[in-house]
């Protein structure tokens, strides 16, 4: 029992992070009808930036951090929207998609090439001193993780809802049209949209890298992760990516202990089909009404 | 120049000229001119495909003017975006439901105000207008989504009232509303009216609606084929004719 609530925290300690960059693929779509195929680079690339930040120009660690999440809203917030997003506009949505795989390749050979192929150690926000709750054994750096996955998702959520901006956004995702016949800036919401999103995906990656290794290879498993978990809450509700995420992970989690650890790559997969096959709109999504 | 605005007339709000628009490569409005008189209730009627949808996008800046002017109060505004049309003092109330349904009646409420400069009145304008309808009140902090048809569609005039618009462009207001509800946005459409309010309407119930206007623009293949009473219109036997799929012979 205790090795099972072990699994069960670690797990959603991880999936809170797949749950950070889950949220940023349902705010895109809902702002853009777009899917960022290079979502997962998205999440492997902030962390070579904080690296960079450290061994070239010999920034303490939470600097780092704050330079990789500076630079990441500008390359993968502003970059990516100006460069591949805008001039796609009233394209067929296609284009979207190769040019996203395009630039998911050309983030992860940049890195191999610039920094390194080898998988890079990097510094945890806490140290991995283990405590132990009655039996279970949890370690601090995994309660840092959630802890910090938590509170910027409370924070989102609060800019949300309880700002104005914040609410015209949802407007601008939900209806466009009458966001703009009332006056909303909507140009500025998506900006804010794409912005976010990077910010959403540097704080994932800061986060995953202690447990990954910064490696230019990760944002292929972390982005087929957090897309999966994206579908399985339900790609057009933003705590249907959080549910989606902590599923994935624990379930990933348990997989790997109880299963077989070969398997476990397959596992959101077979996850990512049961919800298709039984429940298309994901676990607290709202099947769409498209009219034409 | 043909496309010149018209002389300012003291007795029109917003007059078109000529106007050409339309979607990619479609043509829609194919040359609409008209006059709306100030402080009225006009219907604009047609069979479907008229452009009168098409019509209202032109004028809120949804679609672009791409030949011809719109005028309002002797003022140029083609090509105007949403934004400055709010800020002309239009507002559009589309066909359909517009309301944000996973946002509160009070936070959808507060996106009318968007386009206010002296935010500091917003609250006020929010109290004056759940004073005016107070079901919107009773249900200010529930899912606008959870609402029914009809109080969906006094959220949305609600909505547009906030910024004390002067003219109101709405598309089928009556649509897939219970006789009653009908009959609560025709009134709160009067009495806009009795308070100096110009009001573009859209209807598909032709009959009803030129009875309860004061006068009516009939559009055809994108152009004004009559602009009258509305009930001169009821008696002008080219209605029927028009309304039964025939094209109508050009207007004197």
């Amino acid at each position: 029992m205790t090795d099972f609530l072990q699994l069960v925290i670690s797990g959603l300690a991880t999936g809170a992070i797949y749950a950070l960059a889950a949220i940023g693929f349902t705010l895109l779509w809902q702002t853009t009808q777009t899917i960022n195929f290079a979502q997962g680079e998205f999440m492997m690339l902030p962390a070579f930036f904080a690296l960079a930040a450290m061994r070239w120009a010999g920034a303490p660690f939470w600097l780092a951090c704050i330079v990789a999440i500076l630079c990441s809203v500008l390359v993968l917030g502003i970059g990516y929207k100006k460069i591949i997003i805008d001039p796609l506009r009233g394209q067929p949505g296609l284009a979207v998609v190769i040019s996203t795989l395009a630039l998911a390749i050309f983030l992860k050979d940049s890195v191999k090439d610039i920094y390194s192929a080898e998988a890079q150690p990097f510094p945890t926000i806490l140290p991995d001193t283990m405590l132990s709750f009655g039996g279970v054994n949890i370690s601090l750096a995994q309660i840092g993780v959630l802890v910090v996955a938590t509170v910027v998702i409370l924070v989102l959520n609060w800019f949300l809802t309880q700002t104005r901006t914040g609410r015209q956004m949802q407007a601008t995702a939900q209806n466009p049209t009458v966001a703009k016949i009332l006056g909303v800036d909507i140009d500025r919401m998506v900006l804010y949209t794409f912005l976010i999103n990077a910010a959403l995906a540097g704080m994932a990656s800061l986060l995953i890298s202690p447990i990954y290794l910064a490696k230019f290879s990760n944002g292929e498993v972390l982005g087929l992760a957090a897309f999966v978990a994206a579908i399985v809450g339900g790609f057009n509700q933003v705590r249907g990516a959080i549910v989606g995420g902590l599923v994935i992970g624990v379930v990933d989690n348990l997989a790997a202990a109880y299963v077989s650890t070969a398997y476990r790559q397959a596992v959101p997969l077979v996850l990512l089909v049961l919800v298709i096959l039984f429940r298309p709109q994901g676990i607290l999504g709202r099947k769409e009404e498209r009219t034409v | 120049m043909a496309n010149a605005p018209a002389a300012a007339r003291p007795d029109v709000v917003l007059s078109l000229r000529d106007v050409v628009s339309g979607y990619g490569k479609m043509t829609i409005l194919n040359g609409t001119t008209c006059d709306i008189l100030k402080g009225k209730i006009t219907t604009v009627i047609g069979p479907n495909g008229a452009g009168k949808s098409t019509m209202f996008k032109t004028i809120f800046g949804l679609l672009p003017v791409r030949t011809g002017s719109i005028t309002l109060n002797g003022k140029d505004v083609t090509n105007h975006a949403p934004r400055q049309m709010l800020d002309n003092g239009v507002c559009y109330v589309p066909q359909g439901r517009n309301i944000f349904s996973e946002l509160t009646v009070r936070h959808n409420m507060e996106l009318g105000t968007v386009a206010l400069s002296d935010q500091s009145s917003v609250p006020e304008r929010m109290e004056a207008m759940f004073k005016r309808f107070p079901i919107l009140r009773e249900k200010a902090d529930v899912q606008a989504g959870t609402l029914s048809g009809g109080q969906q569609k006094l959220l949305e005039v609600a909505r547009g009232l906030l910024l004390d618009p002067s003219l109101i462009l709405i598309d089928e207001p009556s649509i897939g509303l219970s006789p009653l509800m009908v009959q609560e946005v025709f009134g709160i459409l009067e009495n806009l009216r009795d308070n100096g309010v110009s009001i573009l309407l859209i209807e598909q119930n032709a009959k009803q609606a030129l009875k309860l206007c004061d006068y009516g623009l009939v559009l055809e293949q994108g152009q004004t084929r009559i602009e009258d009473t509305g009930e001169n219109i009821l008696a002008d036997p080219r209605i029927g004719e028009l309304f039964l799929g025939g094209a109508m012979k050009q207007a004197g």
